[in-house]
């Protein structure tokens, strides 16, 4: 099975990933996984803002908007079958 | 009879799980607002009672985890030990209720036993979400409470609960969000440091152990903490294919707390999957949509500004016409004497000053209420941020900043929609340099005056400077301190609910309130500053008998010469008297620090009532400048003043202090003097520079030729224009590390020497 990984960032609006790591040297990092951005999460991106940042992500049920610093934190696998 | 139980009851929750609003119903009226001590982050607190118990309940800031982010949420985790003595009412919002039992896992790691508010029940049920109570209570050793604390509805029982002679603790239960062993085991070994250990541990103490083993940037720990921690990760990775990493224990505790929560609700409750409806998911299509969320937000925008400003001139006219009533019956009835002069110069003046705001600022936050209320404020943050961002600002700013265009006063009040403090500071810092309706009427003046020819160029260079102005200290300010300030942007996206009319009173009360009381007083006392300043001393030395000579004239038939030289007379008079005053002093003991712009003391004499109102910078002057011309724009230009003196002191006009009001409420709103000195002395020091630059600029073309001053014209105006548009450019194509392909595999990101690559 191909899986890719990208940065959350750059995962196209609509579509589903799993989390896979966080940049634990971002002091934003610690806020992150206490929101539930923890490793093995479904995340969906969800919307882009008008001027292109921020995006709203869906994970754990509620949606929470994160600009690019944030969002590039996060490093998502996409699985062909979520697509 | 017995006394009745006294209990200190303290609410803590995640930003927007209802707890104002279960604060709201549990109270009522009975409420006090003040300051965390140390701090200057509002403390919300009210009493209720019932018949066994007097409560006095705590509104502790939001917070989505114990580990603070800001210094609102420093207080949740410094309040813990005090509040574990009392009563903890852990707010949980049912209809997202992962995350919201982060907080409560937190808790109950640390060995509390919070009561559990499951708050939006109504909607979690609605959505087809069911909770077996019972084995909540089991599982978790808490007793939970369904709510709608927007209705009210489950709040009595609630409050009966924790009214209780004592509240009882269910023992016999296992408890599944209890630290694991091997974390309670490296925990206790923490605490063995300290010559503690975790039963004796006070809740902080517990914390501070499990933060010393998870820190993400162990600098400076000592080598046994570190030894701890290779231990627990090597204990960890008993079993697994990857073997844990230290750096790594941070995110274990996190998922470890997630899986928890995840074998607790599987065990006692059926989620409905999300908080936010598929209808509502459509309306979110629609309102934050590509192309259309803009123009939406621009007609909301639109309809906000003109109820709050052109509808809001109604009852502002009815509240002219109160005051000026007043001032007539005291100006009538009253005998001549100095209180007279003070009631109708400074009292009145100053309480007119006061009440004048208060239409805007209640149809301001009856908006306000509704879209923070509705859940579209989100909503808006999320369309504008980008925007707001490059200023250094939150997306929520940009109504603040919007507002200012009306009114810097309630712009100020408004800011507090921003959570973050730091941020909230930035927005007051900034408002005032959005030139508000008030400043219009003095600009066209100014311009008119000094520039009859073509005013409207001037105001337009004008304006453009001070957006310039505007967008570089947003810019400096957030690049200065965004390094010491850690403050993540999460921006919740809420479910659209239907405004509640208590929650809209109860924003509108606290707001007209908090407004008359705090900052009502501050306006008032610096009206009567500035009046006491422009009377007194009383008498003062005349060169000349004024009064007997306007005496003899009086007494003298009237004839157009007459009524000429008793105009003169009175005008000269007047003139000696303002001289006399302290004003006039204090604006010729600061003239030395004004004389490099090319000000002449009776400009700098006028900034001084610039203070309390725009306006009286040009009714000084034209008193100042009668004995030269009848039009102040000729006396000017008669004692020196050439255009460009003019076009410096417009700018300083404009830039060089916020009117009394918006001073006050900025003092209120930050809760700090510091920064209020702070502001005003920045506020200065930018006019200043600013006025001083122009001026520079300005005699260095006068001494060119005409080409050569268009060249240097068009060059300045182009590069700014360059800055404005690189400054649009570089937020719209965002971090070039974070829009990186490669950037989770980039071993540089985040620094300066990524290759892009």
């Amino acid at each position: 099975m191909v899986r890719t990984t990208v940065s959350l960032s750059d995962l196209p609006a609509g579509s589903i990933a799993t989390i896979r790591d966080i940049d634990a040297e971002s002091p934003t990092a610690q806020r992150l996984m206490d929101m539930g951005f923890v490793p093995g999460t479904p995340i969906r991106a969800v919307r882009t803002a008008p001027m292109g940042d921020p995006t709203t992500f869906e994970i754990r049920g509620y949606q929470v908007g994160l600009r690019r610093s944030e969002s590039g934190l996060i490093g998502v696998e996409i699985k062909p079958d979520d697509k | 009879m017995t006394s009745k139980i006294e209990r200190n009851v303290y609410l803590v929750g995640n930003p927007n799980s209802g707890k104002t609003s279960l604060f709201n119903s549990m109270t009522g009226e009975r409420r006090h607002v003040g300051n965390w001590p140390g701090v200057t982050v509002q403390k919300l607190e009210g009493i209720t009672s019932t018949e066994r118990a007097t409560l006095t309940i705590c509104d502790l800031p939001g917070t989505y985890s114990l580990t603070p982010a800001t210094p609102e949420e420093e207080i949740v985790l410094r309040t813990i030990d005090e509040a574990a003595t009392g009563c903890i009412v852990n707010v949980v919002d049912i209809a997202n209720f992962e995350r919201n039992m982060f907080l409560t896992t937190q808790l109950i790691e640390l060995g509390i036993k919070p009561v559990v508010s499951l708050n939006c029940f109504d909607s979690f049920s609605k959505a087809g979400g069911t909770i077996d109570l019972q084995k909540f209570t089991n599982f978790t050793g808490a007793t939970p409470f369904p709510t709608v604390a927007r209705t009210g509805e489950g709040t009595h029982s609630l409050v009966e609960y924790i009214a209780k002679e004592s509240i009882d603790e269910q023992t016999n239960c296992e408890n599944w969000l209890t630290l694991p062993e091997e974390w309670l085991a490296a925990a206790e070994e923490v605490l063995k440091l300290k010559q503690t250990n975790w039963q004796k541990a006070k809740p902080t103490q517990r914390y501070s152990a499990l933060s010393d083993l998870i820190r993400l940037h162990p600098h400076g720990a000592d080598p046994k903490t570190l030894k701890i921690r290779e231990n627990l990760a090597e204990t960890l990775s008993k079993g697994r294919a990857k073997p844990v990493k230290i750096t790594d224990l941070a995110c274990e505790l996190a998922t470890d707390r997630y899986r928890r929560i995840e074998k607790l609700i599987a065990a006692c409750a059926s989620l409905p999957g999300k908080n936010i409806p598929t209808w509502q998911e459509k309306l979110d299509s629609v309102l934050t949509h590509k192309f259309l969320g803009l123009p939406i937000f621009a007609l909301l925008m639109g309809w906000v500004f003109w109820t709050t400003f052109s509808v809001g001139e109604i009852p502002m006219g009815w509240m002219h016409s109160l005051v000026d009533s007043i001032r007539g019956f005291v100006q009538t009835n009253m005998q001549d004497s100095l209180i007279k002069e003070l009631m109708i110069g400074g009292i009145i003046s100053g309480v007119g000053g006061v009440v004048i705001f208060i239409p805007n600022i209640l149809i301001l936050f009856f908006w306000i209420a509704i879209l923070e209320d509705s859940g579209y404020m989100s909503r808006a943050a999320f369309i504008m941020d980008r925007m707001m961002n490059s200023i250094g600002l939150h997306g929520r700013a940009f109504i603040p900043m919007i507002m200012g265009l009306g009114c810097n006063v309630p712009a100020v009040l408004a800011t507090r929609i921003i959570d973050n403090r730091f941020q909230r500071l930035l927005t007051m810092l900034l408002i005032p340099l959005v030139t508000c309706a008030a400043r219009l009427p003095v600009l066209v003046l100014l311009c008119g005056t000094f520039f009859p020819e073509n005013p409207s160029v001037w105001m337009f260079a004008l304006f453009f400077v001070n957006l310039l102005v505007l967008i570089f200290l947003g810019q400096m300010t957030s690049l200065l301190f965004k390094t010491g300030e850690n403050s993540p942007f999460l921006l919740e996206m809420p479910p659209y609910r239907l405004p509640t009319p208590s929650s809209v009173f109860h924003m509108l009360y606290e707001k007209g309130a908090h407004f008359i009381e705090k900052a009502g007083t501050v306006i008032l006392a610096g009206a009567i500053v500035i009046w006491v300043l422009s009377v007194f001393p009383r008498e003062v030395p005349l060169s000349f008998d004024y009064n007997a000579e306007l005496a003899e004239l009086n007494a003298q038939k009237i004839t157009v010469q007459v009524s000429d030289q008793i105009a003169q007379i009175s005008h000269k008079r007047d003139i000696e008297l303002m001289e006399g005053r302290y004003m006039a002093r204090l604006g010729k003991l600061i003239h030395p620090i004004m004389r490099p712009l090319g000000f002449s003391w009776r400009e700098t004499v006028s900034l001084i009532p610039g203070f309390l109102a725009k306006e009286s910078v040009v009714s000084t002057l034209s008193v100042l400048y009668l004995p030269y011309s009848e039009h102040i724009g000729d006396a000017m230009r008669k004692t020196g003043m050439t255009p460009l003196t003019a076009f410096v002191f417009m700018m300083f006009t404009l830039l060089y202090i916020p009117c009394i009001a918006t001073l006050g409420v900025i003092w209120r709103e930050s809760g700090s003097t510091r920064f209020t000195v702070l502001a005003l002395i920045v506020y200065f020091a930018i006019a200043y520079i600013v006025s001083f630059v122009a001026l520079k600029i300005g005699e260095a073309l006068q001494t060119s030729t005409a080409w050569l001053e268009g060249l240097v014209i068009v060059f300045i105006a182009v590069s700014a224009g360059w800055y404005l548009l690189r400054t649009f450019i570089m937020t719209i194509r965002g971090n070039r590390c974070n829009s990186c392909a490669s950037s989770n595999k980039c071993s540089s990101r985040g620094k300066s020497n990524c290759s892009g690559g």
